[in-house]
């Protein structure tokens, strides 16, 4: 219980040093334009207008709360290394699985809260793109499939969050952590596709062969692919209840993989 | 039984490996009785931020043991009867004073109630009472250094390690520091504190260690070390120069 109390009070620190930061405010602002930018862009095209808005609107989302990860979570993770930070809270009887999952839970809270506001910005772009193309409305399109879009945004951000954790905790510099989280990203982002095309297809290049290489590879980096639903959601189609609890475990577990790993890593680590 | 409220045993440690291996710290051993004022003395590079470290489970130790309040460093918790403060303290910039040090408590194990009752007069101890709900972000060094030493003192701790406690400060928070550990003296706290300002070390200190390149040099009480009619600094002057000439030799 007391582990865990510690855990939300460095978890509400770290929230409050974010959000009282100009960085996140400056990034929110700049996104809150972009989703407004939506109205614009829309009318370039002559036709699914109501499709692009939505697609458009939670792209915004996804963006901004990339940014946010790899600048302003990144930076305050570096910050308690570079600038002796964690000194301050490691001389309190707090161990480090405590530090980092107060940490992570503490950024994890500034990117709903982002992912909220920036949420409630591209609703209301697309709410009016829809209004005034009415003939463009998707079939069978729901709020409630935009909504759980966004969630699954957000959990697929805490992956990441829980990634440049791992990057953090090993890394003998903030910049290589940096390197290294937007590349397990990227990898992420790619790897169901490029499963997918060496398995079904057996003149796969250079990895023909390497079915089971890579099937592996897929089963450590994360398949980020899973949590875009901007399609489902700029369609109208269906996606089930079942299908979302899935993402959510399948987020939370794997994320607490990663923070455990992380704490392995961090207790070697010489604080110097 | 009365353990030391300090204790180190052969403490060895190296940055580096192979031929580049910088030998921190060799065969240190060092006793700190509760209720001292302990001064670990030393020029820059002598290894004093790197005991401290050590002492606060920071860094490993390649060999020797390290005892706070008869809990060993490392294995058993006892950094909630601890304070510290660092060399330069750093802050959330974005937290005010009073949070701060509200964290630090709740991360102590502190009630709010208590916590409620001892920030006050905390922050009137160290003049802070004016910029409680400033952030911290905005404070000057001396305001920092304040702030760090009301956070080492939120929990009441037993024993205080202060890295550089009066580093950069200017005569008038120097002053105010000073103060402040003389009346921790009195009011029965064990202090380690390091520096190498040795008008402060002879102002405050009942026992006092040297080390130099990693080598404790001396261990004992102050009084004990002074010869007769030479001040602190000649003393000291006197003890590395003649640890440098042995190294040479």
């Amino acid at each position: 219980m007391q582990a865990l109390r510690k855990i939300w009070f460095l978890a509400l620190s770290t929230c409050t040093e974010g959000i009282r930061h100009r960085a996140l405010w400056a990034i929110v602002c700049m996104a809150a334009l972009l989703t407004m930018a939506n109205l614009g862009v829309t009318t370039l095209y002559s036709w699914d207008l109501g499709k692009v808005s939505v697609e458009f609107g939670l792209s915004a989302v996804a963006f901004t709360g990339l940014l946010l990860v790899f600048f302003l979570g990144m930076k305050i993770l570096a910050d308690d290394l570079e600038r002796s930070r964690i000194f301050m809270l490691l001389s309190r009887p707090v161990s480090i699985w405590q530090y980092l999952t107060g940490k992570f839970i503490g950024l994890a809270m500034i990117l709903l809260l982002a992912t909220i506001i920036l949420g409630l910005s591209a609703a209301l772009s697309m709410r009016y793109v829809l209004w005034l193309y009415a003939a463009f409305v998707p079939p069978d399109f729901s709020w409630l499939t935009c909504v759980m879009a966004l969630v699954c945004q957000w959990l697929s951000l805490v992956v990441v969050l829980a990634l440049s954790v791992l990057c953090f905790s090993f890394a003998r510099q903030p910049f290589v952590a940096l390197l290294l989280a937007v590349s397990s990203y990227l990898v992420g982002q790619n790897m169901e596709l490029l499963r997918r095309v060496v398995v079904e297809n057996p003149q796969a290049g250079a990895l023909a062969g390497q079915e089971q290489l890579v099937v592996a590879l897929s089963w450590i980096f994360p398949n980020l692919s899973l949590f875009d639903k901007k399609y489902e959601a700029a369609y109208g189609m269906a996606f089930s209840g079942q299908e979302f609890v899935l993402l959510c475990l399948y987020a939370i577990s794997y994320s607490a993989l990663l923070l455990y790993l992380a704490t392995l890593l961090f207790r070697r680590k010489e604080l110097a | 039984m009365t353990y030391p409220a300090i204790e180190i045993n052969h403490l060895r440690k190296g940055f580096g490996s192979g031929r580049k291996k910088n030998q921190a710290l060799s065969n240190l051993s060092l006793s700190i009785q509760p209720g001292e004022v302990f001064g670990f003395l030393g020029p820059n590079g002598a290894g004093k931020s790197t005991t401290i470290k050590l002492l606060l489970h920071f860094l490993k130790p390649d060999h020797g043991s390290l005892h706070i309040l008869g809990k060993a460093v490392g294995q058993e918790e006892f950094r909630h009867r601890i304070g510290y403060l660092s060399e330069f303290p750093v802050f959330y910039d974005h937290l005010t004073a009073g949070e701060t040090l509200l964290l630090s408590g709740r991360l102590s194990g502190m009630t709010r109630q208590a916590i409620d009752q001892r920030i006050p007069m905390l922050l009137e101890r160290m003049n802070l009472t004016e910029a409680a709900d400033r952030r911290v972000g905005g404070f000057s060094k001396g305001m920092k250094q304040r702030l760090g030493m009301a956070n080492a003192l939120v929990h009441d701790p037993a024993v205080l390690i202060f890295d550089e406690p009066m580093s950069g400060l200017d005569p008038v928070g120097r002053h105010q520091i000073k103060g402040l550990i003389a009346e921790l003296k009195q009011e029965g706290k064990t202090i380690f504190f390091s520096s190498h300002i040795l008008s402060d070390i002879e102002a405050l200190c009942d026992r006092i260690g040297i080390i130099h390149k990693g080598v404790l040099l001396y261990s004992g009480g102050l009084r004990d070390f002074l010869v007769a009619g030479v001040g602190l600094e000649e003393s000291f002057v006197q003890i590395i120069e003649e640890a440098d000439r042995a190294s040479f030799a």
